[in-house]
């Protein structure tokens, strides 16, 4: 902040445009104001460190002699820049055409063609041919970390990733080694990348240089769909983009939310959602018919399922449900057990090693390895150590007698004994996939795993986050809420819902946490539940929540 | 020499009908390949050219695979007579050769063999009676296919052959008043005795009898249900018609059979007007078995050798005139044949007939012995007969379309200008 | 006859049917008789095909016979028929290739956008239209199978003309 205030404002003319910012805004971020996008490499608004070394953003300044780096240049009063003027763009190619001298225009095998930075300029300035006679310098590739690859040649030596490494990780693991052509990037000598964030460094690379193990030679830019969503790792909540392509997860990348994860994520949570393509999925209710379970469609699973919970009343008994399931899911899973007078659901969640970025409080690798812990508790949820067992496996009635109902909603059943559940009067699973302990289960229920479906998370703090439906679930599986949301229709509590937002806003409507949200209102970057801890901060303290 | 008789008759009978069916069948197998030939020749193209020399064992090929191929049956066909009408396609076509004489009479040394299967006394009413059956293989195998394209087939094949039966038979009927005999050898040696006396020189019917020969032929043609008189096939509006539902060695005996009628017509065209196997100004081939066993002439082997070829040259010929015209001559709209058949055939064969009659009478009332004068004047007779009919042909008035042609009756009219 | 049919009347010099006929074998007589055939002998003569005729596809190799696709995805993009597959992946050297590289020469168009797209020109058309097969499964050409073909490949212009004038 300039220090004339934090509320100083200064008016300035940006391409025949005149904008008013505050004091000390960078002209390149003033000029994303009214629409113009300067060229840059270097810059990065998530790096604090602006060093003006790429000369890509270099702008005309009436009454200066030379251009300027917009990165760097502070907006002032009556400053009247020009970014496409002849002068700055002659600049803007030339650069292009020293960073295109040693390239080795590999644009057909790269990663980041369709995506990349120094393709886009090189189209705009239309130099279509080289000037160059000599050979290029090769230099080949490199693997920088254990799932990170370092294809020198492409590189522009644009240093956001060493600086990503110092100025927001604070882990002097990267440099840049060499000098003038020869440059490339390196780990410091003795040093390795072995930083939890380091997945960063792949996502603000401009061009191809840095490309992720994980997902090289695997996709095309313009093969790929993004959906907007939530990284399910941990409680934090990143807010993250998804690529898929043939119906598979190949990547995953930040997105920005300034109250959550900032321009950033950790590496556990991109390899956790890629590894949601694998295992073999539940896809087709199954009911049980004597000895074994019978494959059957929707509308007789369903139909059969209530009729059984009608034909039981309200026996009490146990419930299990997963801290990965969904606001909606669990909110229906809820009313169920209202019905059935089981008193609050067990859920179990796994820990793990924790991480944490110095320089953005708010994103850190929780020790809790579920998205929506706190919506499991909002819920009346129960945190356990241990799957309910002995005699309450098979779910208690009321009095305490085996012989009520047992609810479980996708959760593995890790460590169930070989009779969970077959005390049960009644045993329900509803699931992703179909562990062995689901044996015994009277009703197998297909569902949809978070990637597959609509739906919001409540994170740590109690921000209530959209997710977006990535990929089309498998078979038969359907969202836990629109099977749920069927089943109780049948026994006469609420309407069947086909969107989400028609389960989002009844239990909206039911929940007092949630009292008064929308499903639009959340908008893509979340919003406070009533008396968590965002909401106590405050909304203004995150200016873009409910944006 | 005498003609054979008793154990010797009856062998030698049995001979010619193995001979000359098998001379028939090869001539079908060879009039196919023709016919593929000539309409490529005709089209520009080459025609079979892929199996054995010059394509001539294509027939062998398309035998083979007629014979491997699956016989299909209808589910809706009535068995009995969905394989009956393919054999009564082909019977009649082939017996129909047992009354045309092909070659002079052969010397052997039981006695003198003639070279026609059976010199039956009525001649060519047997012609027409075993032409009339051809109509129900026609007929049956398009009903009993259970298809209504082939039952379409079937009733404009029994439809047209029943018309155009009344004018090939009336067609013949100025041959009998010329010839006075209805065997086909003494029609034969008619044509090449026309005089009497020692100046004898051979006279074929064609010139006294142009006219008859047109309508012979144009009947022929529909009898044998070819181009333009193709309609129980009419591929383009019925598939293949009474024959759609046939498959394999079924299907080929049809084929087989309408090559059989083609070459059948061809040799009754022979007999009838270009003099049989009559060898053009040579009075050596002048050789008369009389009924009473009398035998004028010198026969010898070469000379049936000779014959045998001419009348083969002859028959082949006419076989050519018949593809040529199924490559020119589009397809009749059957209105128009009927049209034709009913409202001018039947009618300018009548008239024919009393022109021809009356034309006789005159010719001997004069006084004009049978000889050329008496041709002569029956030829010019023909050629003003022939130039009014295709005065009256060629002004559109006969084979025409709709509504005009219903109005003005202009067959009647041509009929009675002829 | 209906009503509505419509009566063409033509003039009588036109409907000479006689005329016509005689006409009509005089034609197909004169080509009976002509030499002149113009059957092409097929297998035993072939068609000279235009250097730039678009058949079927052929991959080209580099020395050591590896096929020169760097599986870029630019062919799969641009088909407008989808009638190519492909799977990229990363070899013992680290170089990208292609593990899959399928051509469904049933669903292709022959458009030639393949050719003209590829960078490394890898993927072309053949001057080659004999390509008749057994079964549906045989016309989906892999790699090994479009690097075994041997026809010439189609020339994208013509040398002598370039801009197509």
């Amino acid at each position: 902040m300039a220090e004339n205030g934090a509320n100083a404002m200064v008016t300035l003319t940006i391409d025949g445009v005149e904008v008013t910012v505050p004091s000390g805004t960078r002209v390149i971020e003033a000029a994303e104001h009214v629409g113009v996008v300067v060229p840059r490499y270097c810059y990065h608004p998530g790096i604090p460190t602006r060093p003006a070394q790429c000369r890509m953003c270099l702008v005309e300044v009436e009454g200066r002699p030379k251009l300027e780096p917009s990165c760097t240049l502070q907006a002032a009063d009556d400053m009247v820049v020009n970014t496409a003027s002849d002068t700055a763009r002659t600049a803007r190619q030339s650069v292009i055409e020293f960073l295109l001298v040693n390239h080795p225009l590999d644009c057909p095998i790269c990663d980041a063609a369709g995506q990349c930075m120094l393709q886009d300029y090189a189209y705009v300035t239309n130099q279509l041919e080289s000037r160059v006679d000599e050979p290029k310098r090769i230099m080949g590739r490199d693997r920088i970390s254990e799932d990170i690859l370092y294809f020198a040649d492409r590189c522009v030596i644009c240093t956001r990733c060493v600086r990503f490494m110092r100025d927001v990780a604070e882990d002097d693991s990267l440099i840049v080694a060499q000098r003038g052509d020869k440059a490339y990037i390196d780990t410091f000598p003795g040093r390795e990348l072995d930083n939890p964030f380091q997945g960063n460094i792949v996502d603000v690379c401009p061009v191809g240089a840095l490309v992720h193990e994980d997902f090289v030679f695997k996709a095309r830019a313009w093969d790929m769909d993004a959906t907007a969503s939530v990284c399910p790792g941990c409680p934090t909540g990143c807010n993250v983009t998804i690529d898929t392509k043939e119906n598979q997860i190949v990547r995953v990348k930040p997105r920005h939310n300034a109250a959550v994860n900032s321009w950033w994520m950790c590496d556990y949570g991109r390899g956790h959602l890629v590894m949601t393509n694998r295992g073999v999925r539940a896809e087709v209710p199954l009911i049980r018919d004597g000895e074994r379970l019978k494959p059957v469609d929707w509308p007789t699973a369903l139909d059969w399922v209530a009729e059984k919970i009608d034909a039981l009343g309200s026996p009490g008994g146990s419930a299990v449900v997963s801290p990965d399931a969904s606001n909606e899911n669990l909110f229906y899973v809820h009313r169920l057990l209202d019905r059935l007078g089981v008193a609050g659901a067990a859920f179990r969640v796994p820990q793990g090693e924790t991480a944490a970025l110095p320089t953005v409080p708010t994103l850190k690798l929780r020790a809790d390895r579920a998205a929506n812990v706190a919506g499991a508790e909002l819920f009346g949820g129960r945190r356990v150590d241990d799957l309910p067992d002995g005699p309450a496996a098979g779910g208690s009635t009321a009095d305490g007698a085996a012989g009520g109902v047992l609810v479980v909603l996708d959760d593995e059943l890790e460590g169930a004994g070989e009779g969970f559940g077959g005390s049960a009067g009644f045993f329900l699973y509803l699931g992703t996939r179909l562990p062995g302990a689901a044996r015994n289960a009277d009703a197998v229920l297909p569902i949809a795993t978070f990637a597959e479906m609509d739906g919001t998370f409540t994170n740590f703090e109690g921000r209530v986050q959209r997710f977006h439906q990535a990929l089309r679930p498998p078979g038969l599986a359907r969202p836990g809420w629109m099977v749920l949301s069927r089943a109780l229709a049948r026994l006469g509590d609420g309407e069947a819902v086909n969107e989400v937002r028609g389960a989002f806003e009844r239990m909206a409507a039911e929940t007092p946490a949630f009292a008064g949200l929308t499903w639009d209102g959340i908008g893509l970057k979340g919003i406070p539940v009533a008396g968590s801890a965002a909401a106590a901060v405050g909304v203004a303290a995150s200016p873009e929540a409910g944006a | 020499m005498n003609p054979v008789t008793g154990g010797a008759f009856v062998l030698a009978t049995v001979g010619k009908v193995m001979i000359f069916f098998t001379m028939l069948m090869l001539a079908v197998m060879l009039a196919t390949i023709f016919e593929r030939k000539v309409c490529g020749f005709m089209q520009d193209r080459s025609g079979p050219n892929r199996v054995g020399p010059w394509g001539l064992l294509q027939v062998i090929a398309d035998g083979l695979k007629n014979l491997l191929k699956e016989e299909t049956m209808p589910e809706q066909a009535v068995r009995p007579f969905f394989l009956l009408a393919p054999v009564l396609a082909i019977v009649p076509a082939t017996i129909l050769f047992a009354v045309i004489p092909f070659a002079s009479p052969l010397p052997t040394q039981w006695g003198l063999v003639e070279m026609i299967v059976a010199d039956v006394p009525i001649g060519f009413l047997y012609v027409l009676a075993i032409g009339s059956i051809g109509v129900y293989g026609v007929a049956m195998g398009g009903w009993a296919s259970g298809s209504k394209y082939s039952l379409l087939g079937g009733l404009r094949g029994s439809a047209q052959m029943v018309s155009y039966e009344v004018a090939l038979a009336l067609s013949l009927v100025p041959l009998i008043l010329l010839t006075g005999d209805v065997r086909a050898p003494e029609i034969v040696s008619m044509q090449q005795t026309f005089t009497a006396g020692p100046a004898t020189y051979s006279t074929w019917f064609v010139f006294p009898l142009l006219v008859g020969l047109f309508f012979f032929f144009v009947s022929g043609l529909a009898e044998t249900n070819r181009l333009p008189f193709d309609m129980p096939e009419a591929e383009a509006e019925l598939i293949t018609g009474y024959h759609t539902e046939y498959s394999a060695m079924k299907f080929s005996m049809f084929m087989i059979g309408e090559f059989a009628h083609v070459i059948t017509v061809a040799a009754l065209v022979t007999v009838f007007f270009l003099g049989g196997w009559d060898i053009p100004f040579w009075q050596g081939d002048n050789i008369r078995v009389l009924s009473d066993g009398t035998v004028i002439g010198e026969p010898t082997w070469w000379k049936t050798l000779l014959t045998l070829g001419a009348f083969g040259v002859k028959t082949s010929l006419l076989v050519l005139v018949f593809v040529w015209i199924r490559w020119t001559l589009p397809r009749f709209r059957y209105d128009q044949l009927m049209d034709l058949g009913w409202k001018f055939m039947l009618e300018a064969v009548t008239v024919y007939i009393l022109v021809i009659a009356f034309v006789i009478l005159g010719i001997e009332a004069v006084g004009i012995p049978a000889g050329g004068w008496y041709a002569f004047v029956l030829f010019l007779v023909n050629l003003g007969l022939a130039g009014a009919l295709f005065f009256a042909m060629d002004r559109g008035t006969l084979i025409r379309g709709g509504a005009k042609g219903a109005k003005s009756a202009g067959g009647d009219a041509a009929g009675q200008g002829g | 006859m209906p009503g509505d049919v419509k009566v063409v009347e033509r003039p009588r010099a036109e409907s000479s049917y006689v005329r016509a006929a005689a006409k009509g074998m005089s034609i197909t007589m004169r080509h009976l008789l002509s030499p002149n055939k113009k059957t092409q002998q097929y297998p035993d003569e072939k068609w000279e095909l235009a250097p730039r005729t678009r058949g079927t596809h052929r991959m080209a190799v580099h020395e050591d016979g590896r096929a020169k696709c760097v599986a870029c995805g630019l062919c799969p993009t641009v088909c407008p028929v989808n009638c190519i597959k492909l799977v990229p992946a990363e070899d013992e050297n680290g170089e990208r290739y292609a593990a899959i590289y399928e051509i469904d020469e049933f669903r292709c168009i022959f458009c030639g956008y393949c050719q003209e797209v590829c960078p490394v020109e890898a993927i072309h058309l053949g001057v080659h239209y004999e390509n008749a097969e057994y079964s549906r499964e045989r016309w989906v050409y892999d790699l090994e199978r479009l690097v075994e073909q041997e026809h010439d490949v189609t020339a994208l212009w013509d040398p002598q003309d370039p801009a197509s004038q």
